[in-house]
């Protein structure tokens, strides 16, 4: 089920008022929850329900068994289990295929004919990366101590499969949102109202700025061959604020539908293109997936505490881990290593720490000509990455790239004829208004005054019309994640 | 938790007044006549309307109409044919009827004004007119047709010979008393011609209509040629009903929509024709609107050409 679809406009408000209205007790909605949350998945496809109960169960009796064990090579065992099923269940569905061909390709660089008959037609379930992590980190948590097991199964099984965040994240902690599942959640106006404002936000960012943007996009990068260089330009760019419309839209619709049901997510963007370096960029883009893999595979590996040589290999493997689990295919590999070489530069220089505080560019003159520039050449280099994310091969990026390279120009015309120039003041103004809001990503259009509030609802409702189209595939970007 | 139910209710309301208001002062919406069966069976729009057809969500195309005391949308009042002048009428769909482009500057216009005698064109264009429409219109207004010069058909072999004989269509079943009322509330009509409310129209049709998707499966076992050839043989039953006129009536066609058995069919019979589809075909800069299939101005202009040649010879 789609968040942007009519099958959730008439689930959420059912689910929401038995939520609220009809059930009392903490147990009843999250049976509630957990029930809602399997009917959202199997919308998609039912099969692949019993991927995410198989999930569960394991984790549910794995963490109680590490917390129950008394011996460290035993809590070994059990962890080892976890992490060996669930990374094989995700491993199978995600990369088998891509492992196999790799494979045949290297042999084949040696001379070796093999028929690919290992191959296999395997349909990736949807948000398989995103739960499965979840559940990864509840019995992480516990081996390393710092999260008692759960003992109620119920509970357990919302947290796992809650529909909000169960398909493309924020990828959360057991620590986070299990102890709100397991306590009594209270109706709060406030909340409710932020949520829903945050729905609207992210509604905005996924039809008005995402879906509008694709058949640009996609049409400029299947026929990168016959456009000149700017078009090139342009496609890398659009691209760039496509995926941050549909991700971080879905996040914001996931955030804020959480916020309903009076749960707190975690944030998972905070205007990553205002960032000034690489480093500040990975702190606000994706974050409950850079903070996992920097709990959980980072630190493990010594992080930065070890020899200079080690801290090299675990920023490179972080990387190329994080490019990995976006996709089965080379080219999120060289995206991830990009990232990597572009953020090894800052950590030699000590200044991966640089920027941790909102950037503000119009504060003063000094600042504009200082920060600015950063922010547009991290723009750039981000941008330069999509590029590898977006294309189908190695092959097709290089080709992408050498077409930028060519110095020509032309205007480029809509695929379907749209005028363009709606396309440039649309983002124009988006980002503006990002800028203005930059300092809470969880409350975009809190404006103090209930006039400009309610003009800034309508004025979105009123985009979202007007770039609405109903040609576009409609689903997010990272679904196939 | 009704507090927080009672005002989003009445924001939706605030919005949903806002909306009307922006559709309104920015006539974002689309504008179409209505529609009405004549004492003759001849269905037209309701005339002395005149309107905006607008295309797409921020005005992508926006076309001026006037419907005429006659009931179609043409640049003149009446029709009447004088004899000092050549009268040509043009009959057809959409393409003809042309709302997708002013009022001033349709096909017939276009044509009008390559003519090289004194002579006028009446255009008789509705939005889903077959050949059993524009052949029933002639006949019904035979008076009329029988002062015109020339009579121009338009005809695409592909929709417009789906029938054997004329019966009322259930086009004007799309003008309901609840439509009539929806036409109203403009951010309505606004929101259902971007595909808003798609997903809410195809969830009722998909509960209501199971019987159409077992014709429209019955439809899929018939063979192209079997398509063809029944498409011919309603063409020959309408032109023997209607008395078809060879000496007065054009075939406008598309050739590259029409199968060889159809034009070989035409030729041998000597039914007058005049083909436009060589002359879109060799053009280098599009022929079709964006938004739609119809023909844009240049697309017009070729066509307007080719008959306007064609007539001049003919003189």
């Amino acid at each position: 089920m789609l968040f942007n679809s009519l099958d959730f406009f008439i689930f959420l408000p059912i689910v929401y008022i038995c939520y609220w209205a009809f059930l009392r007790k903490t147990g009843q909605r999250n049976v509630l929850l957990v029930i809602s949350s399997y009917i959202f998945y199997g919308w998609w496809d039912y099969r692949f329900l019993s991927l995410i109960l198989i999930s569960t169960l394991i984790d549910f009796f794995v963490g109680q068994a590490v917390y129950n064990s008394n011996s460290v090579s035993k809590k070994r065992l059990f962890v080892s289990i976890s992490v060996c099923l669930n990374l094989g269940i995700l491993g199978f569905f995600k990369y088998f295929n891509f492992f196999v061909d790799s494979f045949l390709d290297s042999i084949r660089f040696f001379g070796i004919q093999m028929e690919p008959s290992w191959t296999l037609n395997v349909i990736l379930p949807v948000g398989i990366s995103f739960y499965t992590f979840q559940t990864l980190s509840y019995t992480l948590d516990i081996y390393r101590g710092k999260l008692q097991p759960t003992h109620n199964f119920i509970s357990f099984a919302a947290f796992v499969a809650f529909f909000p965040q169960l398909v493309a994240g924020p990828i959360e902690r057991a620590s986070n949102l299990l102890p709100q599942i397991s306590r009594t959640r209270v109706f709060r106006y406030n909340q409710q109202v932020e949520g829903l404002r945050l729905m609207l936000w992210g509604l905005f960012k996924k039809v008005a700025i995402a879906d509008s943007l694709a058949p640009i996009v996609d049409d400029i990068f299947l026929n990168h061959a016959a456009y000149p260089s700017s078009t090139l330009l342009l496609g890398a760019i659009f691209f760039g604020f496509q995926i941050y419309g549909d991700f971080s839209g879905y996040s914001d619709i996931a955030i804020g539908t959480a916020k309903l049901f009076g749960i707190e997510l975690m944030s998972n963007f905070k205007f990553p293109y205002f960032s000034r370096d690489i480093a500040e960029f990975w702190r606000r883009w994706h974050i409950s997936l850079s903070t996992w893999f920097r709990d959980y595979l980072y630190i493990p590996l010594g992080g930065s505490r070890v020899k200079k040589i080690l801290t090299i290999r675990n920023v490179f493997i972080i990387f190329l881990v994080s490019g990995l689990w976006h996709g089965a295919n080379w080219t999120f590999v060289v995206w991830g290593l990009l990232h990597a070489v572009l953020f090894l530069p800052l950590f030699f220089l000590k200044s991966n720490r640089r920027y941790l505080d909102t950037p503000n560019v119009l504060n003063s003159v000094h600042t504009f000509f200082s920060e600015v520039p950063r922010i547009l050449w991290t723009f750039a280099m981000v941008t330069f990455g999509w590029i590898f994310f977006r294309s189908e091969s190695l092959g097709e990026a290089v080709h992408y790239f050498q077409g930028m390279f060519d110095f020509s120009w032309d205007s480029y015309l809509h695929p379907r004829g749209y005028r363009m120039i709606d396309y440039f003041i649309l983002l124009i103004c988006f980002v503006l208004f990002e800028y203005f809001i930059r300092k809470d990503e969880r409350n975009p259009l809190g404006f103090s005054h209930r006039s400009i509030r309610w003009a800034s609802y309508c004025l979105l409702m009123f985009l979202i019309i007007l770039f609405y189209d109903d040609g576009v595939d409609r689903s997010f970007i990272y679904f196939q994640f | 938790m009704a507090k927080f139910i009672a005002r989003c209710i009445f924001f939706g309301f605030v919005f949903f007044l806002c909306f009307e208001l922006l559709v309104r002062a920015f006539h974002l919406h689309n504008q179409r006549p209505i529609r009405y069966l004549d004492e003759q069976d001849v269905e037209k729009w309701v005339p002395h309307q005149e309107g905006y057809s607008v295309v797409g969500n921020r005005r992508q195309n926006v076309g001026h109409y006037r419907i005429n005391s006659f009931g179609f949308n043409s640049v003149y009042d009446s029709y009447r044919p004088k004899e000092s002048e050549k009268s040509v009428a043009l009959i057809g769909d959409s393409f003809i009827e042309g709302f997708h482009q002013d009022f001033d500057n349709s096909l017939g216009q276009k044509i009008e004004g390559k003519l090289k005698s004194n002579s006028k064109v009446f255009e008789f264009g509705y939005a889903g007119y077959d050949f059993a429409d524009q052949l029933h219109l002639i006949h019904s207004y035979s008076v009329l047709f029988d002062d015109m010069d020339q009579v121009l058909i338009y005809m695409r072999f592909i929709d417009d010979l789906e029938r054997s004989e004329y019966e009322v269509s259930s086009r004007l079943s799309l003008d309901t008393p609840i439509s009539r009322l929806a036409k109203h509330f403009k951010s309505i009509v606004y929101l259902k011609d971007i595909g808003l409310l798609d997903p809410v129209t195809h969830a009722i049709s998909k509960l209501g209509n199971l019987r159409a998707k077992n014709r429209v499966s019955d439809s899929t076992e018939e063979t192209e040629s079997d398509i063809t050839f029944a498409r011919i043989q309603n063409f020959k039953d309408l032109v023997d009903f209607y008395d078809y006129d060879k000496s007065k009536n054009v075939l406008l066609v598309d050739y590259r929509l029409c199968p060889s058995e159809f034009l070989d069919f035409l030729k041998e019979n000597e039914f007058k024709t005049i083909d436009f589809g060589e002359s879109l075909a060799r053009s280098k800069s599009p022929t079709d609107l964006i938004y739609d299939q119809h023909w844009n101005d240049h697309g017009r202009e070729l066509i307007a050409k080719e008959i306007a040649n064609y007539l001049n010879n003919f003189d």
